[in-house]
């Protein structure tokens, strides 16, 4: 415990504390410690791990709708292209990045992209072809600016555009495919092969039974199958 | 409170009858409270919603000369309903919800929450983690005091004393961008952890950071802590007795301003706070003046708890075994996997988390079935000071209701949620 | 009327940097009257220096620089974007702009006629006392009460601050216009006390006896009635730590809440011209009025130079005020007007009859 008084205030104490608070003022109009960055001449120096705008990879995206369920704004609707792929409505991403961190194949990549205005709202909804491309910014800045910490703060200017899209590695995701673990469970509704965004799993009929088949090379482990069967019937296992 | 006696209780019938709008704008004070104010011969002054000192709230506030006499809140202009929207969302989805009400506080919120999934599902969490946990919770509590000196500040129309604070809490803001890679809502903390490891460079970068805010408060502290106006105008001003604090439900510094040494963060320690030296700084006036210093005194304390951890923050994963992921040191990749099909036992969890501005309850009702809270039971300190911030007013001049105001810290979106 | 502009051109101001351009001007005809008018001593000192065309001067460096000054202490640039090359001096002009095209609002309860009058009538006070302020040789009159006089017409300003608060028919405007009343009287008696002070010292109410004797200055003599005048001026002109019944946290403005558009601007430089004036009479009775280094050039240019630029540095040192205090409330900044400020507003009167009857001075 720590006791907290405040002092009494006798008349030299007041004059002291007035000159004091006089002292600092002046001493800051002859030395100001400014710490503004006149942006967007200048722009500050971000991390590598900033969360600024989505850019998408549509090859590497295995459709599997993890950053659409995920999304804690609702702001990700997965829409049918070549497969089903996300699109980010910007008026409702709150930058949470949990998207970016729950996609398995790093088909989302997080950007240092933090200013960007839209016209109008249907334009903020951007579509997975448009995150393909870094989207063009106009950038006025000429000067990275860092704040360098040691005593005081000092604003090291840089000459130099910063890169706004940094370099960065996909999880390293073990391989896994697609099996029945559960055969036994199987009650030949077919919705995995319905819902395989690979056509990997394919449906044989036999008398009453029905033989699924796993297309190994396709299976891009989405787990979609695992997820929309009733039974629990599919499961992943190790490659 | 002296002068109040002095002023002489007069009554005389005033043919002025309260105007219309009292009860057609859904004031919620009675009507007889606003006729017997007019018969009175009371003023009747509303502070807010659209005023420059209130804040997203109104304070009604009756008035006899300059004293005041009665203030009732009309809070609930920034209620959000987060309590319902909880309701509708993933358990993970919630940790980025339930940290808005007091943005720059977001790792005691996150925490908070966080250790209520923690505690129902038995999760462990690795040490590293725990520190890197308190590490943001401290740098929020630094943030958040900071921004509230600003705001006592500007109430009383110290500019300097306003901008300094919100500059050295931008210092803050860097460290919470290099950790989170976001600058407020950091959504960092997960149960099992946090989603990554904070390599060396950042740590040591933190430490110059907080030299260098200790440097800048020094300033702050000449221009700003001890000028003799500041200390003019809070000294003595909204006294909140220690019997009076407790009556109230006061929490936080604001209680231990009061002299009642009650910190959750060593009552029911979290986290590694046990094996951290800090102190807790208790008052013993309860007036706004040390209210105010409690809390310089806890940023000391935070940032001495900040090198602290520092120093001994040990090597080793950032996620819990428990917890399905790739990697152990990046959640990048497994986040879905890992922590979209969290489901509670049955049952009630409660946690209590020591935020910047006192006492921080969550209790979530889980069915045992869903994976979304069946109920999600939070209680911010705003809230829970609001009737000590109002019972404070009382007997003071109107100009010090800025100045009490200021020294609670109250912030609106925090209390309405 | 040849006799009018004959009467003029004897009483013109001299400068000997512009006369060849203004002997040319005087032989065109209708352009010789209002040259010589502009020129006349007396209309010279009401219209240029240190009269409207210094105000307006004062209004638009001061109040960039006031936010610049600040701007500096707290870590900040201040206005930039407006004007960028030159450090945002057009800020001013930009803001006077937007409030010259922003609409006025008269809100229903308001007394309309006193609401919309009471500001331009404000000017009254403001430009009164300069006709009695000299600048050497540029006055307009003189006369040996005119000290009295500047003090008794200043003390007008706050008695319309207060009817603009009565007019505004607002809860805030009202408990401003309250607060300005308080302080009103917190603050004159000193101030006067401290004039008075300096009258006792000099033995006269003249600008021109006071800024003659001079030769030390006021504020070395007596420099308790300065410390006296000066606070007394800060809470005149109600700058921190005494912005009390401006006091925009606690009640929005005060008097001015209801203000909008070119009205607010206009009611928001009051509080500026009434600090020009009283530093100007700063500069009378302490600074040494226009006494300085003789510029054979600007001729009789040079006396309101010096004044204004005395006047001006005043200003200048006095906004850094905004960046150190906090405000006092209302009862404490009366307790101070009333117990201390008044108390040594008393010894220097004391020190000045000491000063006056030990026979310092000449």
């Amino acid at each position: 415990m720590k006791k907290i008084k405040a002092e009494k205030l006798g008349l030299t104490e007041s004059v002291k504390r007035h000159l004091e608070a006089i002292g600092v003022v002046v001493g800051e109009v002859i030395v100001p410690s400014t710490i503004t960055i006149h942006y967007p001449r200048e722009r500050r120096k971000l991390p590598d791990n900033f969360r600024g705008l989505i850019l998408f990879d549509s090859k590497a995206c295995i459709s599997c709708f993890r950053c659409a369920h995920i999304c804690p704004a609702n702001a990700i609707v997965m829409e049918h292209r070549i497969a089903y792929f996300p699109s980010i409505d910007y008026a409702k991403c709150i930058f949470c990045h949990f998207c970016v961190d729950s996609c398995p194949t790093g088909a989302l990549r997080p950007t240092k992209i933090h200013d960007f205005v839209y016209k109008d709202m249907d334009e903020m909804v951007v579509h997975s072809e448009e995150m393909v491309e870094t989207p063009e910014i106009v950038r006025e800045d000429s000067f990275t600016v860092e704040y360098v910490f040691d005593g005081d703060v000092q604003l090291v200017k840089k000459k130099e555009k910063e890169e706004l899209v940094p370099e960065v590695k996909p999880p390293e995701r073990p391989p896994k495919v697609a099996a029945a673990l559960n055969p036994e469970n199987c009650i030949s509704c077919r919705l995995c092969v319905a819902a395989c965004p690979t056509f990997a799993i394919s449906a044989k009929e036999e008398k009453t039974k029905i033989i699924l088949e796993i297309n190994v090379d396709r299976c891009t482990a989405c787990s979609i199958c695992n997820k929309i069967c009733p039974t629990s019937t599919l499961g992943l296992v190790d490659r | 409170m002296t002068g109040m006696k002095e002023v002489r209780e007069m009554s005389i019938e005033v043919p002025v009858e309260p105007p219309a709008e009292y009860e057609s704008l859904f004031i919620p004070v009675p009507k007889e409270f606003v006729e017997d104010a007019y018969r009175k011969d009371d003023f009747i002054v509303f502070i807010g919603p659209q005023h420059p000192g209130s804040g997203h709230m109104r304070i009604i506030v009756r008035l006899k000369g300059d004293f005041i006499v009665e203030a009732i809140p009309d809070p609930g202009y920034v209620h959000r309903s987060m309590e319902k929207l909880a309701e509708n969302r993933l358990y993970v989805q919630n940790i980025p919800l339930l940290e808005r009400p007091a943005i720059m506080d977001f790792g005691n919120y996150n925490l908070g929450y966080v250790r209520v999934i923690e505690e129902a599902l038995d999760i462990e969490v690795p040490e590293r983690a725990q520190y890197l946990r308190v590490l943001l919770a401290e740098l929020g509590r630094i943030g958040t005091h900071l921004y509230d000196a600003g705001i006592l500040a500007v109430f009383m129309g110290h500019t300097t004393g306003f901008m300094w604070p919100f500059a050295v809490r931008e210092f803050i803001v860097e460290a919470l961008t290099h950790i989170t890679g976001a600058r407020i809502t950091g959504s960092f903390i997960i149960p099992g952890g946090v989603r990554r490891d904070v390599d060396e460079k950042v740590l040591r970068m933190i430490g110059r950071i907080i030299f260098t805010i200790e440097n800048r408060l020094e300033k702050f502290e000449r221009v700003f802590i001890r000028n003799p106006t500041v200390v003019a105008r809070l000294k003595d001003v909204g006294v909140l007795t220690r019997e009076e604090a407790i009556k109230y439900g006061v929490v936080g510094p604001f209680l231990r301003a009061s002299g009642v040494e009650y910190d959750v963060r060593r009552v029911e320690s979290y986290e590694v706070y046990d094996d951290l030296d800090f102190e807790i700084p208790v008052g013993d006036d309860g007036d706004g003046y040390t209210r105010f210093l409690v809390r310089v005194e806890e940023i000391a304390q935070s940032m001495s708890i900040i090198r602290q951890v520092i120093d001994r923050i040990p090597e080793g994963d950032v996620i819990s075994s428990d917890i399905e992921a790739i990697s152990r040191n990046d959640i990048r990749g497994s986040f879905y996997d890992a922590l979209a099909k969290i489901t509670l036992p049955a049952g009630e969890y409660t946690t209590l988390t020591e935020a910047a501005r006192g006492t921080l309850l969550f209790s979530v009702l889980s069915d045992g079935a869903s994976n979304v809270p069946y109920r999600l039971r939070f209680v911010t300190p705003g809230w829970m000071y609001l009737k000590g911030f109002m019972e404070s007013l009382k007997g003071e001049r109107l100009a010090d209701l800025q100045a009490i105001y200021g020294s609670f810290g109250y912030f609106p979106p925090e209390a309405d949620r | 009327m040849p006799g009018m502009l004959e009467i003029m051109v004897q009483n013109m101001v001299n400068i000997p940097l512009i006369q060849p351009l203004v002997d040319v001007l005087l032989k065109i005809p209708v352009i010789n009257y209002i040259v010589a008018l502009i020129l006349w001593r007396p209309i010279f000192a009401v219209l240029i220096i240190p009269g409207l065309g210094a105000i307006m001067l004062v209004l638009m460096i001061i109040v960039w620089w006031e936010r610049k000054l600040t701007a500096r202490v707290q870590w900040r640039v201040g206005p930039l974007e407006v004007s960028r090359p030159i450090g945002g001096v057009m800020q001013v002009m930009a803001d006077g702009m937007r409030y010259f095209f922003q609409e006025v609002i008269v809100h229903r309860n308001a007394h309309a006629i006193y609401f919309i009058q009471l500001p331009i009538l404000a000017f009254l006070p403001v430009l009164l006392p300069i006709l009695l302020i000299p600048a050497g040789p540029v006055y307009a009159i003189r006369s040996d009460y005119a000290i009295p006089a500047i003090v008794a017409l200043i003390a007008l300003i706050p008695v319309v601050i207060i009817a603009m608060g009565w007019a505004s028919n607002n809860r805030f405007a009202y408990i401003g216009a309250i607060r300005e009343a308080f302080m009103y009287f917190a603050y004159e008696i000193p101030l006067i006390f401290a004039v008075l002070a300096m009258m006792v010292l000099y033995g006269s109410g003249d600008p021109f006896v006071i800024v003659e004797k001079q030769t030390v200055p006021g504020i070395l003599l007596n420099p308790v009635a300065a410390l006296t005048f000066i606070i007394a001026t800060v809470m005149a002109t109600s700058r921190l730590p005494f912005e009390i019944p401006e006091a925009d946290q606690e009640i929005a403005f005060g008097p001015f809440v209801e203000y909008s558009g070119i009205l607010f601007g206009l009611v928001m430089t009051l509080a500026y011209e009434k600090l020009y004036l009283m530093s100007l009479l700063l500069t009378i009775l302490f600074l040494g009025g226009w006494n300085g280094i003789a510029i054979p050039i600007l001729g009789d240019f040079m006396p309101p130079f010096w004044l204004f630029l005395k006047a001006f540095v005043f200003m200048l040192i006095i906004s850094l005020l905004r960046s150190i205090y906090a405000r006092y409330r209302l009862d404490q900044a009366l307790r101070i007007g009333w117990s201390s400020i008044l108390a040594i507003s008393i010894i220097s009167i004391a020190i000045s009859y000491a000063l006056v009857l030990t026979g310092w001075l000449p």
